[in-house]
């Protein structure tokens, strides 16, 4: 299967959903999950293919759209799309399985859904300016949707915040496309094709931050993350996941192959600036989880502290920070997929509170052990603990670091001792409280049932796997890297 | 050119003429036997037989040459105009005109048959005066259409469009005789030729300057859109159609003609640090009052219509963004732009006209629970609202993106910025554009419904007429924001074989 089943799948899910008469609307989550599954294979199989033959060339599709503009439909696959790719196909099913109850309006619902994950397979997978900006942007609605309608906790204020953020940043990114397309002779949006051509430095000093700021605020760079946590809470658990897990990843994606390659030059002076406000983010954003009395806010800052660690390992511009930072990306999908998944499905649908105190009352890693399991591990996997993918990934950005600036070393410990902190704090307080004999007996909670077990199985599963064996990835990435987009910013001393 | 060759190019507005007569005949004659009015629907039929036979005959018309009098142009943009002007006409007949139904159908219709048969001959000219003249038939047609819909607010409507209208046509004609009055040429090919000879003379930018008002008021270019709010409110929904999509079609290509063949040669420059007197700059500045205020203003709109009039002041901001450029490729995006704006707001307005109907205001309140209540009206208004966002996969999209990128190509050299200030203020501007679509939207899609606040709306199904002019922009929005192509590549081969200097 080529990659181009993953955007296909995906929208032909939608579109199907759609189609539903509504006394089937039930099988829209079937259809849904059907969809997700072709995804995740055809992105696991290229996968495979790419893992057997690594020196082979990459697969393309390239067919010319609107030549006036010399707009081309061009898409490739190359290692470093192709893990993002399966992290997408991941969450996507995970994402499923944890809305397998949703009952309200179900085939806009999948449809909604469906959409984000062609989108996001979309940039991914592009590689020309245009299209690349066309699949980012078609993400903007549904995520509108999904949160103002199927959302909680100020639902209609976080939708709209995390919309106006994201097309706010879109117009930087279209300003610093369209600034690299007249630069170049306005002639072609092909990514390659403007990444090789040398724009004046004083071009690249505005535009580079210009362009770079669009997408990394999508990553949640601090200051400009307040969409993320206030977003991600008053989401849907798929959405939350989605979200958290890969909508955010688009923007560092966005910077790392569109940005960083457009204007090299830009980068390296900008580049003490970005290291400064991920290690900000880094640290504010534990700090702040720290104080959280609702668990979903905890999770949302501590996505806002783990992005601080893909942004940094982009500013260090080493094959090591690069590396890390798409380790981290994919470590941090699994994770806050599955930290949303288990604290707005499992145990907000259960319990109908998220605030850390009132959960005490349910004791649960008594009643729901299962959920304490999953999200014990998910948090030791988020604190970066060997074995998991978040050491991996960290330790990577951490060597990027070091080679290039050493000084910042110890606020990143810093942040990363917080990091330990607050999830040990929330899983204690929420999973673990003390309990006096003369308390009142915990109420019964139904059991898991079987979407979210398969769920919190597949996603730990993954995150276990990057942690014990992380080889396969790093060799895709590492093909990725080596794409002569990368290379004006590796060779720099 | 004799009289067979100019009958066969006027055909269209011929035709356009004579269905206007034999409507007005028919009426009279339905209410001399009946004492009643003749039935909305049967006139409705008959203008809008009459824009598809005009659509015909238009077909049968080849591209040739003005036989150098300038008067009557059918060259490829005109020809391609004429068209657009018709689909857009027909569609805008489609709509369902008022809340209440109008009193004389026979006149309403005979009036928009002759707005359009104004348009067609406005496209098709390079002649100074009989661009006056025909403009001015256009005009006076939609001051009284305006007024049709017999409530104070439609009256109000008609006379603030028409004393409008009027002064700005006042110094149009002036801004024209001025221009005459140097160039001793009523042709823009003289004018250029006389604008050729040295730097423009201060006779020649007054007159360019009072032309550029005159333009700006009929395409609602702030600060000379203080109409607009007003007859988008009060005005019949057909009016509003007319006035949003086909005039402002017209008016752009006007605008494009007037500058680029007959003032080619004044353009300036608009760049950052490198700024020319012209008139770029002056579309520059135009442009820039135009996203801000017309985006500002429509964030505190309660009237869905009135927010559409802001709107419609924004985007032409965005659309002048790229006759600032001064480039045929910015031009051509331009065009394709008005299109796609056209129909978006054609559309958001028919989707309007049912829930009045419905609902009984354009309140955005009005339009809460529209996708429990009518489906595929929400579906057919978020394409519409999104369009006019600039959200793919739709034509909006397309047309913004194409606006910005060749803006951009056509005003940088060698590294300069160019125009990325302005660009990039009308790339922020179209973002925030988004709130107050989306604010919309939510009342559709998130509020209301089954588990919302009860509606007093009652969702009657839709005219085989009303659901076209819904369904047909529609589907063209995503078919554009698909295949850009299918229309991109024809205006820019049209604009490139008739702007470009012979």
């Amino acid at each position: 299967m080529t990659p181009a089943w993953t955007i296909l799948s995906a929208f032909a899910g939608a579109v199907l959903v759609l189609l539903l008469p509504a006394r089937m609307a039930v099988t829209s989550r079937f259809i849904a999950l059907g969809a997700s599954l072709v995804g995740v294979v055809a992105a696991a199989s290229s996968c495979w293919d790419r893992l057997n033959n690594p020196l082979g060339p990459v697969w393309s599709f390239d067919h010319p759209w609107i030549s006036a503009l010399g707009i081309r439909f061009h898409l490739a696959a190359d290692g470093l799309s192709l893990t993002l790719l399966l992290l997408t196909g991941l969450v996507a099913v995970a994402g499923v399985l944890f809305s397998w109850n949703v009952e309200r309006r179900p085939r806009a619902f999948f449809a909604f859904f469906m959409t984000i994950i062609g989108g996001v397979y979309g940039v991914f997978l592009s590689r020309d300016a245009f299209l690349l900006f066309v699949c980012y942007e078609i993400v903007i609605l549904p995520k509108y949707m999904l949160i103002a309608i199927w959302g909680s906790t100020n639902k209609e204020y976080g939708a709209m915040k995390l919309t106006m953020y994201s097309i706010g940043s879109s117009a930087l990114i279209l300003i610093g496309l369209v600034v690299a397309y007249a630069a170049a002779g306005g002639t072609s949006f092909d990514i390659t094709y403007l990444a090789s051509v040398h724009y004046s430095p004083s071009l690249q000093s505005w535009a580079f931050p210009i362009l770079f700021l669009g997408f990394a605020v999508l990553a949640g760079i601090w200051p400009f993350h307040t969409w993320a946590p206030t977003g991600h809470v008053a989401a849907p658990t798929a959405a939350s996941m989605l979200l958290a897990g890969v909508v955010m990843k688009l923007g560092a994606y966005g910077a790392l192959c569109v940005a960083l390659p457009l204007f090299p030059q830009g980068f390296h002076q900008w580049q003490p600036v970005i290291a400064g406000l991920a290690v900000m983010g880094i640290v504010y954003g534990a700090l702040t989880a720290l104080s959280q009395k609702d668990l979903k806010f905890v999770i949302g800052y501590s996505s806002v502290s783990h992005m601080g660690f893909v942004l940094l390992g982009l500013a260090a511009g080493t094959t090591w920070g690069l590396r890390g930072a798409v380790l981290q990306m994919i470590s941090h999908g699994i994770i806050a997929g599955l930290l949303f998944g288990i604290a707005g499905r499992v145990v907000y649908e259960r319990t109908h509170t998220r605030d850390l105190t009132d959960l005490q009352k349910f004791d649960l890693w008594r009643t729901l052990p299962g959920a304490a399991v999953g999200f014990t591990l998910a948090t030791a996997a988020s604190m970066g603990l060997p074995g998991f993918s978040g050491f991996v990934a960290e330790i990577s950005v951490a060597i990027g670091l070091w080679q290039f600036s050493p000084w910042l070393m110890p606020a990143v410990a810093f942040g990363i001792i917080v990091t330990g902190a607050f999830s040990l704090r929330a899983l204690h307080k929420a999973f673990f409280p003390v309990r006096n004999a003369t308390d009142a007996k915990a109420p019964a909670l139904p059991c898991l049932t079987w979407p979210e077990i398969s769920a919190i199985t597949l996603l730990m599963a993954v995150s276990l796997s990057i942690g014990l064996y992380p080889k396969p990835w790093i060799t895709l990435i590492d093909d990725g890297l080596r794409s002569p987009l990368f290379q004006s910013i590796l060779s720099q001393p | 050119m004799n009289y067979s060759a100019l009958l066969k190019q006027l055909l269209p507005e011929a035709v356009l003429v004579i269905t206007a007569l034999v409507l007005l005949g028919v009426a009279v004659a339905v209410e001399a036997k009946s004492r009643k009015a003749i039935s909305h629907r049967a006139a409705l039929w008959i203008a809008a037989s009459g824009v598809v036979l005009a659509g015909v005959a238009l077909w049968g018309v080849p591209v040739t040459g003005d036989g150098g009098t300038a008067l009557i142009v059918m060259d490829p943009l005109a020809r391609l105009f004429k068209a657009v002007v018709l689909a857009l006409g027909l569609l805008a007949v489609m709509l369902p005109p008022a809340r209440r139904e109008i009193a004389q159908p026979g006149e309403f219709y005979a009036l928009i048959l002759f707005a359009l048969t104004g348009l067609l001959l406005t496209t098709g000219t390079n002649h100074l005066l009989f661009l006056f003249v025909a403009l001015e038939l256009a005009s006076l047609s939609l001051y009284l259409l305006a007024g049709f819909s017999r409530t104070a607010r439609s009256g109000e409507a008609s006379l603030k469009y028409f004393l409008f209208g009027g002064v700005s046509a006042a110094f149009l004609l002036f801004g024209l005789s001025l221009i005459y009055g140097f160039s001793h040429a009523a042709t823009l090919t003289g004018v250029a030729t006389a604008l050729g000879a040295g730097p423009p003379s201060s006779l020649a930018v007054t007159g360019l300057v009072m032309v550029v008002v005159g333009l700006g008021f009929k395409l609602a270019a702030a600060p000379f859109h203080y109409w607009a709010p007003d007859v988008y409110q009060g005005a019949p929904a057909t009016t509003v159609a007319l006035v949003a999509a086909a005039s402002k079609a017209v008016g752009m290509v006007v605008l494009v003609r007037f500058l680029m063949i007959g003032f080619h040669g004044a353009a300036g420059s608009a760049a950052w640090g490198g700024v020319i007197a012209g008139w770029s700059l002056w579309m520059a500045v135009l442009a820039a009052l135009s996203m801000v205020l017309g985006n500002v203003l429509a964030l505190a709109q309660t009237s869905v219509r009135r927010l559409l009039a802001y709107s419609a002041v924004a985007n032409t901001g965005y659309l002048l963004v790229a006759l600032s450029a001064h480039g045929e490729s910015a031009a051509g995006a331009a065009l394709f732009y008005v299109i796609v704006y056209g129909l978006a707001t054609l559309g958001a307005l028919a989707v309007t006209a049912a829930v009045e109907r419905d609902c009984g205001d354009d309140a955005p309140t009005s339009f809460a629970g529209l996708v429990h209540r009518a489906p595929w009206q929400a579906v057919a208004l978020l394409i519409f609202l999104t369009s006019l966002a600039g959200i793919p996969p739709l034509a909006g999209f397309v047309g913004k993106f194409a606006l910005f990128s060749t803006a951009m190509a056509e005003s940088t050299h060698g590294g300069s910025p160019g125009l990325t200030w302005l660009v990039g203020l009308a790339a922020i501007m179209s973002a925030i554009s988004l709130y107050y679509y989306l604010s919309i939207l939510k009342q559709a899609f998130v509020r209301g419904g089954p588990d919302g606040e009860p509606s007093a709306c009652e969702a009657a199904p839709l005219s085989i007429a009303h659901a076209l002019a819904v369904g047909v922009p529609a589907v063209t929005l995503v078919v554009l924001g698909l295949f850009p192509a299918l229309l991109l590549d024809p205006i820019t081969a049209a604009v490139m074989d008739s702007l470009v200097m012979r």
